[in-house]
């Protein structure tokens, strides 16, 4: 039977077709104008007060960092037997966050999924920042930080190794992959980029930096076809490490035996957790950013739709993860597993349980509907809750597993000091600095990228990429 | 056009044999293995349906184009499900045999005694039959919607689809959560494992992709499904490679943490698939569905060659015979049964699966001929 | 430097004009045949005949390398070389090496992909190229496309491919001096790069190993050194004696050691042996006596010690009729507690030791008045 393209075509309603990616005309010379005027011109005043308001956050941090780095762990809330708190529950919540970026640049290239092009160098961006600001409490959670080197396996005179089989171990090494691979791809998605800014420079100091940065970039065919190559490459290998990396630092946790701990769904549990708590950062980063930066034309609102059925479709795979561990929590007939799981919806931390499961559950259950998609105040009301419902999701496994565990003769309350705040504090303020840095200094849209996937970038040859 | 090409007597004939076997099996093997046998076929066609089904709403769910073409396989693929579900009911009969949780005893037993009611013949029949109920719903609507299509080239139904696909994905994470607890790891209820739904998932996702593929190959070897090309077989090529990925992640996820912690109560599932005879198996499993795979098809050029695709997608299903094997059997004890009981059973089911899907080859167009994203789903190029 | 042209260059204004012009181009054989474009074009590689690229085959090679490798280095490490048991595991668990193993594996894929097609592939970083200091790059990584016919040798004639790339279709054209330089891997520039790189490990290692050595000793990380607790055998300023040990404080009694007859003496008549009359416990208690009440009481227990008058008081003679007729209990009670002169044993002896004790007097006082009875040989 034939069925190609000269059969009778059904014709496409409206109401099946896609918006497009870009509103209004554009092209790649206009893209580039729109885009590289950012790190081009000097930024507004608003830009310098927010600025500010992130370095205060970031300065506190500082001082409240140099103050443990004194004083020692005691200047913590952390206590028998809550010895992991605010540090790991940081660290994971910052790891996590980086993983959207991961997803969109890696996963979604993959599927080829074309409106990834506007929103991918930014998410990139912040899948390195957040990485940066998670990579710090692993070394100051340790006492001794300047010895954090012996986390490596190098030959020393005490002719000791490391301990490959414990899962902090992993960990070193799967967030270290994580961030050289995160910035490896980075910078080569940034290469055509700033050969663009160094071709329409007029300042010899930028040219000078840009010449260097670009390493030579002319965009020959040849080169593309490795670069390419390359890029498709890099996007299989960090889809790998979307996986693999939160699932290592799950397995910190389901290795042990704590209950509460120790449940087999943990890994894709908490890679789904990371997706969900990127994707919601990212649509509350790139609304302000559409608006400040009049970008509304490449980050459209399409490209928010999707993200925000991504976090709702996320939130479902949590909501499942959550019954799994209610159900498991029975069906075990275990009375650990039962009296941890009791603890957080009923226990003394039972607040914390609840918030978690009304922001990460209940509330992005809004997403359902396409006016709340649409809406900048509903978004960014899911965001903000999944962001805060994540935060707590960890608070929840963390503290509540560890105050009561096994032997109620340890059970004890935990309570965390400003300190433990102002790290928190401080880690936003370095995440949200590195951002706006970023703006003014690199494209925030991968250009070259959206260029590709303009009408008419293509040469005609009949065939779609959906 | 559907064509009616004659039933070849050959595949008749081996449901026949079999079918002698099955019987035999009950009186001359006893009912255990009859029952595990069953269970077995049983969790295999419903798990390749339910995958088949899977794709088909993950398609609408995503709205993706370049797969319309390729759609009406899957689509007939999940028709399965149906002669799954008297096969599903006969094998309630295995409960009382095979299944601990069940039998009286389970009323003083120190782990089970709080969840008999749970795992006892009544409710278990009556979560299978609301599973049963809720697969019929999903298939009515996706595939017999589609099918529909064909005729009315109604796009109503795309809108339909696309409503629905959602509340699929809900339906599907029950079912398929409750096949893997129930029938599968129901079989030793002191242990549990709340990854093992996303486990049995995985695997029944792959089973879809492999039948999908090899039926799309034997088609186009057939002259039909002109239009469909490389770049269609290579998205399904990836997939394939990158599911792969994705079971051996959570096979060695489960494994490595249960392995980790050393919980007696955990640890004992895999003791058993361990010791002796089982253990050549295991490796067998994790060589046949991860390594081979995995190396046939991580080069570019592996994901669109049909010839490479065919051998692979046979070599998964057989892997994914293998999982369920390794999963089902050992609640026979001792060491791993390999008799003319499983030849027949498997000469009779896999001779019933390959009749059906025969038919439903047959039914309506062999692509979705009144879908609108038919043509840009054929001009798709990578 | 050189007056003889490399390339000729000519810009297009859209993607299908440049497509259009390839072949015409390759055709006229006046060079090779190569385009610069703002971002990659579809189906430009097959059109300009480029061989496909290598660079899948160099990841996964080098993927393996990282998996073989990393789990290589882990056993070794960790079964090999310096085994230790942790959790109980055996030291050459393979399943604790696999997320590693997956990690390293990726990252030396990466550093291939990224690495290999800048430095090897694409000879990037390279500033010298004829095409960045046109004026046509700017239009190239804005929004023109552009091809090149490349000079391949001597007799390249610069004006008929001005003329032949007119004539496909350029908008402009523009002809590209030879690039001024050496070709890219000359010893020199491998000596150097690899000297540079050489001092820069150096210099870094060197300060790195100064970092970590006088670092700890900065404040205020030398403060760990430095603990308020107290520590055995130091001075202390927390006790009014300056010492940082302190005996008990009175009344305290070590784990096992509890007063068990507290009564009177008449009170613990009661007090029933639990000890069974073994060799083990008879062993015991003869050990005990030895040590402890032998040098008052005598080896015979019939007060007949090694103590001298000067002591002052006059041990009892365990064989006294009195002593024959004391329940256990009193025994014990004594023992435990003292009796006049003689000290509490308590404190040192655990409740089986005094029992046991208890057993060994009864046997000597029944060896010292033994009855014909006694001498009768039990049947085996």
């Amino acid at each position: 039977m034939r069925t190609d393209a000269s059969v009778h075509a059904v014709p496409i309603p409206e109401g099946l077709l896609e918006p497009a990616l870009t509103v209004g005309k554009v092209t790649p010379g206009s893209l580039d104008d729109q885009v590289l005027a950012f790190p081009e011109t000097k930024p507004p005043k608003q830009w310098y007060l927010a600025l500010a308001v992130t370095l205060t956050a970031l300065g506190i941090g500082v001082a409240c960092i140099g103050y443990t780095f004194t004083t020692g762990i005691g200047a913590w809330g952390n206590s028998s037997p809550v010895f992991w708190a605010f540090d790991i529950i940081n660290f994971v919540f910052w790891v996590g966050i980086g993983h959207a970026g991961t997803l969109i640049s890696a996963i979604l290239f993959l599927f080829r999924k074309r409106w990834r092009n506007a929103i991918a160098r930014f998410a990139e961006a912040m899948t390195i920042f957040a990485v940066m600001c998670a990579v710090i409490f692993p070394l100051i959670h340790v006492g001794r930080p300047w010895l954090a080197y012996w986390l490596f396996p190098y030959p020393n005179e005490r002719a000791l190794w490391t301990n490959f089989r414990s899962p902090l171990l992993w960990d070193v090494f799967a967030v270290n992959t994580y961030f050289s691979v995160s910035l490896m791809f980075w910078y080569l998605g940034l290469i055509p980029d700033i050969a663009s800014m160094r071709d329409r420079t007029t300042s010899k100091l930028r040219k000078t930096i840009y010449t260097v940065l670009a390493l030579g970039w002319r965009g020959a065919a040849s080169h593309w076809q490795h670069y390419e190559k390359a890029y498709l490459l890099l996007a299989g290998l960090a889809t790998g490490l979307v996986l693999s990396v939160h699932s290592v630092v799950s397995f910190d946790f389901a290795t042990s035996v704590v209950p509460g701990w120790h449940m087999t769904i943990f890994p894709p549990y908490f890679v789904a957790g990371a997706i969900f708590a990127g994707f919601s950062m990212v649509v509350m980063v790139l609304v302000v950013v559409r608006e400040t930066m009049q970008l509304k034309n490449l980050i459209t609102m399409r490209h928010l739709d999707v993200m925000n059925k991504v976090i709702l479709a996320m939130s479902c795979i949590m909501g499942y993860s959550y019954m799994m561990e209610g159900f498991t929590a029975w069906y075990s007939m275990n009375e650990y597993l039962h009296h941890g799981f009791m603890n957080i919806i009923t226990g003394t931390y039972g607040w914390a349980g609840w918030i978690t499961i009304s922001c990460n559950i209940f509330i992005p259950q809004l997403l359902w509907f396409k006016k709340c998609r649409s809406s900048y105040f509903w978004m960014i009301l899911v965001a903000t809750g999944v962001t805060i419902g994540m935060w707590f999701e960890r608070f929840v496994i963390i503290v509540i597993s560890l105050h009561q565990d096994y032997l109620p003769s340890a059970w004890r309350i935990y309570k965390p000091t400003m300190i433990d705040f102002g790290i928190l504090l401080g880690t936003f303020g370095l995440f949200f600095t590195l951002v706006l840095i970023f703006a003014r200094v690199l494209p925030v849209i991968a250009t070259t990228e959206v260029k590709a996937i303009l009408p008419d970038a293509q040469p005609s040859h009949g065939g779609s990429h959906e | 056009m559907s064509q009616q090409k004659p039933t070849p007597p050959i595949l008749l004939g081996a449901v026949a044999l079999g079918a002698a076997g099955v019987l035999g099996t009950y009186f001359a093997a006893g009912p255990e293995r009859f029952w595990a046998n069953w269970v077995l076929w049983f969790v295999l066609m419903f798990t390749l349906g339910l995958g088949s089904l899977f794709i088909v709403a993950l398609e609408h769910l995503v709205s993706a184009k370049w797969s319309v073409p390729v759609r009406r396989i899957p689509e007939r693929l999940a028709t399965l499900l149906l002669p799954a579900i008297p096969v599903g009911l006969i094998a309630l009969g295995a409960v009382p045999v095979l299944y601990p949780g069940s039998r009286p005893e389970a009323a003083h037993h120190p782990i089970l005694a709080g969840k008999a009611f749970w795992l006892s013949l009544p409710f278990f029949s009556a979560r299978t039959v609301f599973a049963f109920v809720l697969v019929v719903i999903a298939l009515a609507v996706l595939v017999g919607g589609s099918l529909k299509q064909d005729v009315s080239k109604d796009p109503a139904f795309n809108f339909r689809a696309r409503k629905f696909a959602p509340a699929f994905m809900a339906i599907f994470a029950l079912v398929i959560t409750l096949v893997a607890f129930d029938w599968i790891s129901g079989l030793t209820p002191e242990w549990y494992s709340d990854i093992f739904g996303v486990y049995i998932f995985a695997g029944a996702f792959l089973s879809g992709l492999a039948a999908t593929a090899l039926s799309l190959l034997y088609l186009q070897g057939e002259g039909r499904l002109e239009g469909v090309r490389q770049d269609h077989l290579y998205n399904l090529g990836a997939f394939l490679f990158a599911f792969t990925v994705f079971w051996s992640y959570i096979g060695f996820a489960q494994y490595m943490l249960m392995w980790y912690a050393n919980m007696p109560d955990e640890v004992i599932y895999y003791k058993v698939r361990l010791a002796g005879a089982w253990r050549a198996i295991t490796f067998a499993l994790a060589a046949l569905h991860f390594i081979l795979p995995f190396f046939a098809l991580v080069t570019r050029d592996a994901k669109r060659d049909p010839k490479r695709l065919r051998r692979v997608a046979i070599l998964m299903l057989s892997a994914h015979v293998l999982d369920m094997y390794w999963l089902i059997f050992p609640a026979l004890g001792g060491s791993p049964r390999f008799g003319w009981p499983e030849l027949s059973f498997a000469l009779f089911f896999l001779g019933g699966i390959l009749l059906w899907i025969r038919g439903a080859m047959q039914k309506g167009e062999d692509m979705p001929v009144g879908d609108p994203f038919l043509r840009e789903g054929l001009e798709f190029r990578l | 430097m050189s007056k003889k042209s490399y390339a000729v260059l000519g810009l297009f204004d859209t993607p299908d004009a440049l497509m259009h012009a390839i072949p015409k181009l390759r055709a006229a054989k006046l060079g090779t045949v190569e385009a610069y474009t703002p971002y990659p074009i579809h189906g430009i590689d097959d059109a300009l005949g480029l061989r496909r690229s290598p660079l899948g085959g160099m990841v996964l090679v080098m993927g393996v390398l990282g998996a073989l490798t990393a789990f290589g280095f882990q056993y070794w490490i960790s079964a090999i070389d310096y085994p230790i048991i942790t959790g109980g595991k055996s030291a050459a668990s393979w399943e604790a090496f696999i997320p590693i193993m997956f990690e390293v594996t990726v990252l030396f894929a990466t550093f291939t992909a990224g690495l290999g097609m800048l430095l090897l592939l694409n000879r990037l970083p390279f500033f010298g190229h004829p095409v960045l200091s046109s004026k046509a790059m700017k239009s190239i990584t804005r929004d023109r496309y552009a091809l090149a016919l490349e000079a391949e040798s001597e007799t390249f004639d610069s004006a008929a491919a001005a003329q032949a790339l007119e004539a496909a279709g350029a908008a402009e054209v523009e002809v590209l001096p030879a690039p001024d330089r050496s070709p890219f891997l000359t010893s020199d520039y491998i000596l150097r790069t690899l000297g540079s790189i050489f001092v820069a490990c150096l210099v870094a290692g060197l300060g790195i190993y100064s970092l970590i050595k006088w670092f700890p000793l900065l404040a205020p990380m030398k403060y760990m050194q430095d603990q308020p607790r107290l520590n055995a055998q130091k001075a202390s300023t927390f006790f009014k004696d300056g010492h940082g040990m302190q005996p008990p404080v009175p009344g305290t009694v070590a784990r096992g050691y509890l007063p068990t007859a507290t009564g009177t003496q008449e009170a613990a008549a009661t007090l029933v042996n639990p000890l069974p009359r073994t060799k083990e416990v008879f062993a015991q208690g003869r050990k005990v006596y030895s040590n402890r009440c032998e040098v008052c009481h005598g080896a015979l227990a019939n007060g007949a010690g090694s103590l001298t008058a000067a002591y002052g008081a006059k041990p009892a003679n365990l064989q006294a009729q009195q002593f024959r007729d004391y329940p256990d209990g009193k025994i014990y009670w004594a023992v435990v507690n003292g009796k006049n002169a003689m000290p509490a044993h308590a404190a040192y002896l655990t409740e089986p030791q005094r029992w046991a004790v208890v057993h060994y007097v009864r046997a000597l006082q029944r060896a010292q008045n033994a009855t014909d009875e006694d001498l009768k040989v039990v049947a085996p």
